[in-house]
């Protein structure tokens, strides 16, 4: 209830201008950053201009950055397509979860990168200090390193990578507005293809899958194993400070909240739980099986930008029907998952 | 995020609440209302925060809702001596100062 925020542990600028004067190098370099970062934070402009995609179909063209812990985009160029390891850790995470990723929609989908067209896939490090996310911003992702507390380097989990690459073929095809149930179908497409992109690289068969998405982000001070289970929605942590994981897997306890657009991040849990019920229900490998479905649902003209669960999940039986047939295990395995989490009746 | 208001003058019997939600995940732990009670501070500090809420109005003017996913943001509101919420502002946090995410950082959850 009270507020901490004190003369001995928060430091104002009055104070950090001081500091950024001391003799410490550290303290000296943090608050120089800190101040220059509120000087300049509008100075912040993502990549206005892409450069150049790939003209060869199956050939990605990857341009990693480094933010150098600072709040610009997108930053000073340090990896680009077939050049060697940096030696940073997040940089060469960054690049081959690029291409893990462009890997999967190309051998699988026959996607020629986000938009089909060969476009650039251009991904941000170091950004921010101690910045505890990732983000898509429209034309690029964008990694921090973590606080080291809760978090460490966002880079560490390719599910993740292809997580915020994913919204981006998303937005390319479905479009499905940031919001509520439809914003919800958005982040579990961006976790179906971000687990795809695991288990493609790992050659894992459903039932050998974790079903994790972002094992490893979480420093060993946490109490959870990811940031989401998609066998499992609600039970991914449950930690003092991060709180419990709050997403449901069943219908009945879908959660109305203005919170998270809508709950984007929190009733994800239902869609994602009737994709992997699907899954391990077929068996095999998910890119075999449940994968295209979704994929052919994503890239379907009747894909409304406002789509919800119900709407979604005929879309993706037809899209079985279509692929398999009415009679196919594989359409049989569709409609008994959307059923076991009370979509469909 | 265009069209927003001014922020009022902060006095010492202002609250300052700041929500932060938003990014790759919801974590309800992280995304409680932290509450900054302008009482506790001296008028440096008042000043200090009055600056940053100007520097983040600034900001966010003539911004619209930017493209793209996992956005975090922060949602800011000032309540008077009466409890009323006499404004709010929700921003990305690109648009924040990092002095203003270090106030959020050093404040209780409520």
């Amino acid at each position: 209830m009270t507020c901490v925020a004190g003369p001995q542990t928060f430091l104002p600028p009055y104070l950090l201008e001081r500091i950024a004067g001391s003799a410490s190098p550290r303290l000296r370099e943090s608050a120089r950053r800190t101040l220059y970062e509120d000087t300049h934070f509008r100075a912040r402009a993502a990549v206005s201009t892409l450069p150049p995609g790939s003209t060869v179909r199956g050939r990605p063209a990857r341009y990693v950055h480094d933010a150098q812990q600072l709040r610009t985009l997108p930053g000073e160029l340090v990896r680009a397509e077939g050049s060697a390891d940096s030696g940073d850790p997040a940089v060469d995470e960054a690049y081959h979860g690029l291409g893990d990723t462009y890997r999967l929609f190309w051998e699988v989908f026959q996607r020629h990168s986000l938009d089909d067209r060969g476009m650039a896939l251009v991904a941000t490090v170091h950004y921010g200090e101690n910045y505890e996310n990732a983000f898509w911003d429209g034309r690029q992702m964008v990694f921090g390193d973590g606080d080291g507390e809760l978090f460490n380097r966002f880079t560490i989990a390719v599910d993740v990578i292809a997580h915020e690459l994913s919204h981006g073929v998303i937005a390319y095809e479905g479009a499905l507005v940031y919001s509520h149930q439809s914003g919800a179908l958005n982040e579990s497409l961006a976790d179906v293809f971000g687990s795809l992109a695991k288990q493609y690289r790992d050659r894992q068969r459903a039932a050998e899958a974790d079903w994790l998405i972002g094992a490893g982000l979480f420093t060993d001070r946490v109490k959870g194993r990811a940031l989401r289970s998609m066998a499992e929605p609600g039970n991914a942590y449950d930690d003092p400070l991060l709180g419990r994981d709050p997403q449901p897997g069943h219908m009945d306890d879908f959660v109305e909240t203005q919170d998270d657009h809508g709950g984007v991040h929190i009733n994800s849990g239902i869609p994602n739980r009737a994709y992997q019920l699907a899954a391990v229900a077929l068996g095999g490998y998910a890119w075999e099986s449940v994968g295209p479905i979704w994929y052919d649902t994503l890239i379907d003209s009747r894909l409304a930008s406002d789509c919800e669960f119900v709407p979604f999940a005929e879309l993706t039986l037809d899209n079985a029907v279509r692929r398999f047939g009415s009679s196919s295990r594989q359409a049989e395995a569709v409609r008994e998952a959307w059923r076991g989490v009370g979509v469909l009746p | 995020m265009s069209g927003v208001s001014h922020p009022p003058r902060l006095t010492s019997a202002s609250v300052l609440r700041l929500k932060r939600e938003g990014g790759l995940a919801h974590f309800p732990g992280l995304a409680r209302p932290r509450r900054l009670d302008c009482s506790r501070f001296s008028e440096a500090q008042r000043a200090e925060l009055q600056r940053l809420l100007e520097l983040t109005v600034e900001s966010c003017r003539g911004d619209a809702e930017p493209e793209g996913a996992d956005w975090r943001r922060l949602q800011l509101s000032v309540e008077d001596d009466s409890g009323r919420e006499i404004w709010q502002l929700r921003a990305i946090e690109e648009a924040v100062p990092m002095a203003l995410l270090e106030w959020w950082r050093r404040a209780e959850s409520e």
